[in-house]
């Protein structure tokens, strides 16, 4: 990627998380946001863009948000329903910085426990499903755990994969959500007993498979390499950035779904950049349920087609291992940010600010991803 | 008095009617572009492959194969309580490669469902007027 025109990760936050928070949209967006300029040592009169991405029924616009803080005037704005979750905020303000359409970006991604799983609950009070989705809802397929299970089954049916290969996903991310007591809302470690005796959501898919749903907001603050230089913390880099879609909408209808969105997303990104899958120190990887990370896995290159499984078993996920990876537990245990938390994650370990959790092999470089199916993307972040 | 339990209903629009028309009629009916004789399901309002708007529809012989499948074992809507364990798959439909469409596999184990079966459709009532379009493993 062109070294001139580097987007910098300068600020992240957190607003309070926890389930059935009793917070409004507004409220933990305002948490997040402020958290973040705190982090990156600026005021709302420094930036001058805002993105957002949520669900279209827990929406809360960029402008609103930028008049709850006090920005009296944005260069750059978008408010988006549709996408790869909080990585769209992402691509959004790093095309607004690296344009020079805006300088300094607030990214958010704020969800609500409630009706964050879909279902019967994002029906109106309508008699009858309207759209495509009364070609799924009839025969019982309602939210994101019945694509998972069948993603999973397709896995296991082309490569032999086993479920006690996506418990060993499971396993390893909660040893690192151990070590983080503050954001995990976990604390023991995981066994494949424990893993394999959680309930089905949807055979092959496990409780313990799932994120967990929580009512949260996670802010990043994005601007120039140039003024980066000037704030608070030690600046992270973008070094590449893709999206990818495949050509069908729905979820459950794409064409191969053991290579879906994320192999497009990790071929674009690879061939706009310099460094390889050996380069990599540490990864997030979107966890929203195991097999996406462990598709991602695959996609990326860090291992062999359909072999995540014995990749994830061998170690090399963990602490110690070669791309230790979701090391603040992922979302499964620190709750659903969709996405937000890889991004935030992998921040603090190139920054060097993770505290306990650091990482022995002091990671430079890192990789991001969000989503699979019909659309995902990934970024590399690089501590120079 | 108790409350009935309605099943999720379809709501039928200009595009989406002939499925469920052909369905009532014991047809599973695909939208068929008129020009490029391309199949899309769901149903669009322009052909993807060769962007005619001439778009039709065509009975199809109701013969795949289970592209995948699970066995949801928690209801996310009412109907579904006294129902589960069931299954919950893909077909991918003899007449196009890609062509798949989500549906039920029906008059077998769940736990005998593989990926690869062969199936053929069957029709099954959904209730108020609909009839649900579903598979059961292919005589052999």
């Amino acid at each position: 990627m062109a070294k001139k025109n580097r987007v910098a990760i300068v600020g992240v936050g957190y607003s309070d998380v926890s389930r059935g928070s009793g917070l409004t949209l507004d409220k933990l967006t305002a948490q997040s946001s402020v958290a973040a300029m705190d982090d990156a040592g600026i005021k709302p009169t420094d930036i001058d863009g805002v993105v957002v991405h949520s669900f279209p029924h827990q929406f809360v616009s960029s402008t609103h948000t930028a008049a709850m803080l006090g920005i009296p005037d944005i260069a750059f704005y978008s408010g988006n329903v549709d996408g790869a979750a909080y990585s769209v905020a992402a691509m959004h303000a790093i095309a607004a910085i690296a344009s020079g359409s805006a300088e300094t970006v607030l990214t958010l991604r704020t969800v609500h426990k409630a009706g964050a799983a879909g279902g019967a609950a994002m029906l109106g009070p309508q008699r009858g499903i309207p759209g495509n989705m009364q070609f799924g809802m009839p025969y019982g397929s309602f939210t994101g755990s019945h694509w998972a299970g069948m993603y999973m089954q397709r896995h296991m049916a082309m490569y032999g994969s086993t479920e006690e290969d996506f418990g060993a996903f499971a396993i390893a991310q909660r040893k690192f959500a151990v070590a983080n007591p503050t954001e995990s809302f976990f604390h023991e470690e995981l066994t494949m007993e424990d893993y394999l005796n959680s309930r089905y959501i949807a055979k092959p898919l496990h409780l313990l498979d799932c994120d967990y749903p929580v009512d949260s907001s996670s802010a990043l603050i994005f601007t120039t390499e140039e003024r980066a230089r000037d704030m608070k913390q030690k600046p992270v880099f973008f070094d590449s950035w893709a999206n990818g879609t495949t050509a069908e909408a729905d979820f459950s209808l794409v064409r191969d779904m053991t290579h879906s969105s994320p192999w497009m997303a990790a071929k674009r990104m690879w061939s706009r950049t310099d460094l390889k899958p050996s380069d990599v120190h540490t990864a997030g990887l979107y966890d929203g349920f195991s097999f996406i990370a462990m598709q991602w896995l695959e996609a990326l290159g860090f291992c062999g087609e359909g072999e995540s499984g014995a990749f994830v078993r061998s170690g090399a996920t963990s602490a110690t291992g070669s791309l230790p990876t979701n090391t603040d537990g992922g979302a499964c245990n620190v709750g659903r940010r969709h996405g937000a938390n890889f991004f935030i994650e992998v921040t603090r370990q190139l920054r060097g600010t993770a505290g306990d959790r650091a990482l022995p092999n002091k990671p430079q470089v890192g990789v991001v991803s969000n989503a699979v199916g019909g659309f995902a993307a990934c970024a590399l972040l690089t501590a120079e | 008095m108790t409350t009935e339990v309605l099943p999720p209903l379809p709501l039928p629009n200009e595009l989406t009617a002939a499925f469920w028309d052909g369905a009532n009629q014991g047809q599973l009916v695909i939208q068929r572009c008129n020009a490029c004789g391309h199949f899309q399901h769901a149903p669009e309002p322009i052909c993807s492959n060769c962007l005619s708007f001439d778009l039709g529809y065509a009975a199809v012989s109701g013969k795949g194969s289970v592209y995948t499948f699970c066995i949801p074992t928690q209801a996310f809507h009412p109907w579904f309580e006294d129902k589960l364990p069931f299954v919950l798959a893909v077909v991918e439909l003899d007449e196009q490669p890609g062509l798949k469409m989500i549906t039920n596999i029906v008059e077998t184990n769940p736990d005998d469902v593989k990926v690869g079966d062969r199936v053929e459709v069957t029709f099954t009532p959904l209730g108020e007027g609909f009839t649900l379009p579903v598979f059961r493993p292919a005589a052999q």
